[in-house]
């Protein structure tokens, strides 16, 4: 039983970052490979804020969300906007330079050290025990409604609000978009400041129940295959890939070698793209030949 | 009156190398059909692109001459900007989101401006217009047939409050029967709806029909000019575009016509 909570916490995070990676590629086919700093970003700022807000953590954790949001949007707006027209490989190269730099000035900032944010916020975490035996964290038993609710209101906001429908028209023809009036650096900047978002809420509850260090960003690339499984512009691809990716982690974790931790995800990608190369709900004509 | 849209001289050059409109010059005035007619190659599609803001996608430019809406220049604005101030464009292929619902297609539009009652209103009339695409609201876009695709292009175009309607290619792969009903319906929503119209079409027979005004390019300049009527009883018209002696010519006589209709440039 605990083997099935720790895949279900496992994919929960995988799903929660992989969703960012999805809502950028699908709106403006950007790989954005910054997004594990984006999301790492997001945990620092909790740090940050819940030194500002000290004895208001709801706050704290409120203000470092809707920070990520922000940081998100200001990314596209100061940098990524102006690649729109360009290839999208120059897109793609600035997001790995800014995932470079990130990393660098997060380290200046905040230092490498193991930090706890959730000390500083004054919250405790304990296990919850669950039926047949097993155990879970309450930070990652949040993580896990998380990601429920993050799914279930960007299906919402993608199917029934007018800018989720803008949204979906951007990404399948700009050219078109432009044309009936849809400001598309409105749309992107949004999908930006989304996908930071979910990714910094992420990093967040990560931070939350495990601390936080720089090796943070190794699991936001590690979601990256799992976003590619499931196809990179499906959202329930996402939730699949992020499924399948988890759960043989966990498996071969337990069965095998805990060292294989790292390299599983890559296996998975690897064998999905000899397979199957636009992955389990992508869209096969989206994929550029190799 | 000042003229709706007025081209004055202009000139579009591609890749900084091909001139592919040298001086075209045209008016649409408020609450006209003017159609733009020519060959592939005359520099029809180009034009409309020029108005409606589009020429950067194609690395081309507008180098000498203006366009003017509303008495204001608009020839270097975004399209998104052409687009709020009221011309909106129905282009020849893509015109529709496929993976969306028609009903998502008619909401994805983005007028400003208007309030919600407004929009409401406009949504109102393109059903009434297009009784079709209410029984198809729930349906995917890229499941609908050519006359259906193009009905609902209109429609979206009509929903984000147009002044003036750019049609890029009405008729194209569409049956007679739907071409027809689709004219009757462009010629109802300038009468009702006071919106202007700029139709480029290769067949004339289409066009002409419905136009006030119509514009023949060919080679990138415009070589005939005139109201509808008249242009469809001129004698090249009716060789060139109608088919009107229906026997074949010789490449000699041909020649001479093309020479002939350079004259009224």
């Amino acid at each position: 039983m605990q083997l099935y909570v720790n895949i279900a916490v496992l994919a929960s995070i995988y799903a929660l970052i992989a969703c960012g990676y999805v809502l950028i590629y699908r709106v403006s086919r950007v790989l954005n490979l910054a997004h594990g700093e984006l999301m790492m970003l997001g945990s620092y700022l909790l740090l940050t804020t819940a030194s500002l807000f000290t004895g208001h953590p709801y706050l704290a954790f409120a203000a470092a969300a809707l920070l990520a949001l922000v940081v998100g949007a200001l990314v596209y707006l100061f940098l990524l906007r102006r690649m729109t027209g360009e290839m999208v490989l120059a897109a793609v190269l600035t997001t790995v330079a800014l995932g470079i730099l990130l990393r660098g000035v997060m380290v200046l900032i905040w230092s490498a050290s193991q930090q706890y944010p959730r000390e500083a916020l004054g919250w405790a975490n304990p296990a919850i025990a669950l039926p047949g035996g097993a155990r879970i964290s309450t930070f990652a038993l949040l993580l896990i409604l998380s990601t429920a609710a993050v799914y279930l209101s960007l299906f919402v906001f993608l199917r029934f609000s007018r800018w989720g429908i803008r949204m979906r028209a951007a990404g399948q023809n700009p050219l078109l978009a432009a044309q009936r009036g849809i400001s598309l650096h409105g749309v992107y900047a949004l999908a930006w400041g989304l996908s930071t978002f979910t990714g910094g809420l992420a990093g967040m509850l990560l931070a939350m129940d495990s601390g936080l260090d720089g090796t943070m960003v190794v699991i936001g690339l590690k979601a990256f295959p799992a976003a590619l499984v499931g196809g990179l512009d499906s959202l329930v691809g996402a939730l699949l890939g992020s499924l399948i990716i988890a759960a043989a982690e966990i498996f071969l974790i337990h069965h095998v070698d805990p060292l294989l931790s790292d390299v599983v995800p890559f296996l998975v990608l690897i064998a999905m793209l000899v397979i199957r190369p636009w992955g389990l709900l992508g869209t096969k004509e989206e994929l550029d030949r190799v | 009156m000042t003229a709706l849209l007025q081209v004055e001289q202009l000139e579009v050059v591609y890749q900084r190398a091909i001139t592919a409109v040298q001086g075209i010059s045209l008016v649409v005035q408020p609450n006209q059909i003017v159609a733009l007619l020519g060959t592939n190659g005359a520099g029809k599609s180009t034009t409309l692109r020029a108005i409606s803001g589009f020429l950067g996608l194609d690395d081309a430019r507008v180098t000498e001459g203006a366009v003017r809406f509303k008495g204001e220049r608009i020839e270097t604005l975004s399209p998104q900007d052409i687009t709020r101030r009221g011309i909106v464009l129905v282009p020849e292929r893509d015109k529709v989101f496929p993976n969306l619902t028609v009903a998502e297609n008619l909401i994805a539009n983005a007028p400003r401006g208007m309030t919600l009652a407004e929009r409401r209103r406009l949504h109102e009339l393109v059903h009434q217009y297009f009784p079709k695409l209410a029984e198809l609201k729930g349906r995917e876009a890229g499941y609908l047939s050519g006359g259906e695709r193009q009905m609902l292009a209109i429609a979206g175009a009509i929903v984000c409050g147009p002044a003036l309607l750019l049609v890029d290619e009405l008729s194209l792969g569409l049956a007679p029967v739907a071409v027809e009903e689709l004219t009757r319906r462009l010629v109802e929503i300038r009468r009702e709806l006071g919106i202007a119209i700029l139709l480029v079409e290769q067949s004339a027979a289409v066009a002409l029909e419905i136009a006030d005004h119509g514009y023949v390019l060919e080679n990138g300049r415009v070589v005939l000019d005139g109201d509808g009527p008249r242009l469809k009883s001129h004698p090249d018209i009716q060789e060139f575009y109608l088919g009107g002696s229906g026997e074949r010519r010789s490449y000699r006589t041909v020649k001479q016509y093309r020479r002939s209709r350079r004259w009224y440039g």
